[in-house]
């Protein structure tokens, strides 16, 4: 008896009944061609396997992340409960909006976020450096007594010091309408260079901070990423890339960052 | 189960594009399909896998969205079988990012992509396919065939001729 194609496919699956299984199995012993047949089939398979989990690496839009961390479940009748859940959604990301007040607030000055409507902030891949701020944030932002190394009330130091040091100007950024308190400043290496990480703390005792190290180039647009435990915002300034670090789940780091890009 | 959800959103989002063949539809519907989830927790048996649920969630609100579409656009009600055939057109987007085996798999019609997806890649057999894509078992085996056999054709073309 003749071995169909799709017998062959459904014989990779393990699904054909028992009986046809072993009629396959016995004409693949006898025919080198079924054998080919299969093997082509076995590495489209391999081939469908590898390009699906390629599609995985994709960066999740941390809006949509935030949109189902941030969901309040209803009880109520399922269609009001689906109809108010989705009018309450924002359909455009948090961070397209973030980005066109911003464009709109600096456009002409530096161009520092040139490219940003066409490029949607996603969870992307994270640079070195930044790997390296999420480790100093998970160890420094527990510190009370210890969390800064030179103190907001030398923060005339602070500038000269770290700007001398990064070769890049540093500015104490004023986030007080976001109800954060300056802290001070600490010098961190990362990625093999100087960093600049200023300190912020909010009333419930939370730890943000804005980071930032010098570049030749710049990036181009805002960022936003999940990176070891952490939300972070970066983005490109005058001969500095900047990220602000806040917890998981702050829903208020864009508009922080925004504060943030306008002041330093 | 946010959190759950969460981590199964880099897999929502291939299967919603599989079937959108837009990210920011497959977003949008990845997003609602989660949020059904959250609302919908009651409903959920915590003996069967969540993935597998939220996936039918996600697949029942895509073939619901198209059956609106078609009723909007003055086709009137189609069954699901066909619903689940239609996907959105001229959204400009690319729905699977640039790569060489991703183009392969993105040049596969939407139908035999999802199949390929469900069973070969999420380990769904033939029947639980069937009842995720609301398709017959045997419509499974030979989409699952001819995408395999598009797949290989593929692979047997020389580099750089026809993707």
């Amino acid at each position: 008896m003749k071995v169909t194609e799709e017998q062959l496919s459904a014989y990779l699956d393990g699904e054909l009944p028992s009986k046809d299984m072993e009629m396959v199995d016995a004409a693949l012993q006898e025919d080198a061609n079924l054998q080919a047949q299969l093997d082509a089939l076995m590495a489209a398979d391999a081939m469908a396997q590898s390009g699906f989990a390629e599609m995985l690496k994709d960066p999740v839009p941390l809006a949509l992340a935030d949109a189902i961390r941030s969901a309040q479940p209803v009880e109520a009748r399922p269609n009001d409960v689906m109809a108010a859940n989705i009018n309450a959604r924002p359909k455009t990301p948090l961070w397209m909006g973030l980005a066109a007040a911003i464009a709109l607030a600096v456009g002409g000055v530096g161009g520092y976020f040139t490219g940003f409507a066409q490029a949607p902030v996603q969870v992307a891949e994270a640079p070195a450096w930044l790997l390296d701020i999420a480790d100093y944030h998970r160890i420094y932002s527990t510190q009370t007594r210890h969390l800064v190394e030179v103190g907001a009330d030398e923060a005339d130091h602070i500038e000269t010091w770290l700007t001398a040091t990064l070769g890049a100007e540093v500015r104490v950024a004023n986030l007080s309408s976001h109800n954060l308190r300056f802290e001070g400043a600490r010098l961190l290496v990362a990625a093999g260079k100087p960093v600049a990480q200023l300190l912020y703390t909010a009333s419930d005792g939370s730890v943000i901070a804005l980071c930032l190290i010098q570049s030749d180039e710049p990036n181009s647009g805002f960022k936003a990423r999940n990176l070891g435990g952490f939300d972070m915002v970066s983005w490109g300034g005058a001969g500095a890339n900047f990220v602000l670090v806040g917890d998981e789940g702050r829903s208020d780091l864009g508009v922080i960052a925004e504060t943030a890009a306008l002041d330093v | 189960m946010k959190t759950d959800l969460i981590a199964m959103l880099p897999r929502l989002r291939r299967f919603a594009r599989g079937m959108t063949r837009s990210v920011s539809e497959a977003d949008d519907l990845v997003q609602d399909a989660c949020l059904q989830a959250l609302n919908k927790a009651h409903h959920y048996d915590p003996t069967q896998p969540l993935d597998r649920w939220v996936f039918r969630i996600t697949r029942n609100l895509w073939i619901s969205e198209i059956r609106k579409r078609q009723v909007r656009l003055g086709q009137g009600h189609i069954p699901a079988e066909e619903a689940s055939e239609l996907v959105s057109k001229d959204t400009g987007e690319t729905a699977f990012a640039a790569g060489q085996l991703q183009d392969k798999i993105a040049a596969l019609p939407e139908n035999l992509a999802l199949v390929l997806l469900a069973v070969s890649v999420e380990g769904y057999s033939y029947a639980e396919a069937a009842e995720l894509l609301k398709i017959p078992v045997g419509t499974v085996m030979s989409r699952l065939h001819r995408a395999r056999k598009e797949l290989a054709n593929a692979l047997a073309e020389p580099a750089g001729g026809h993707k």
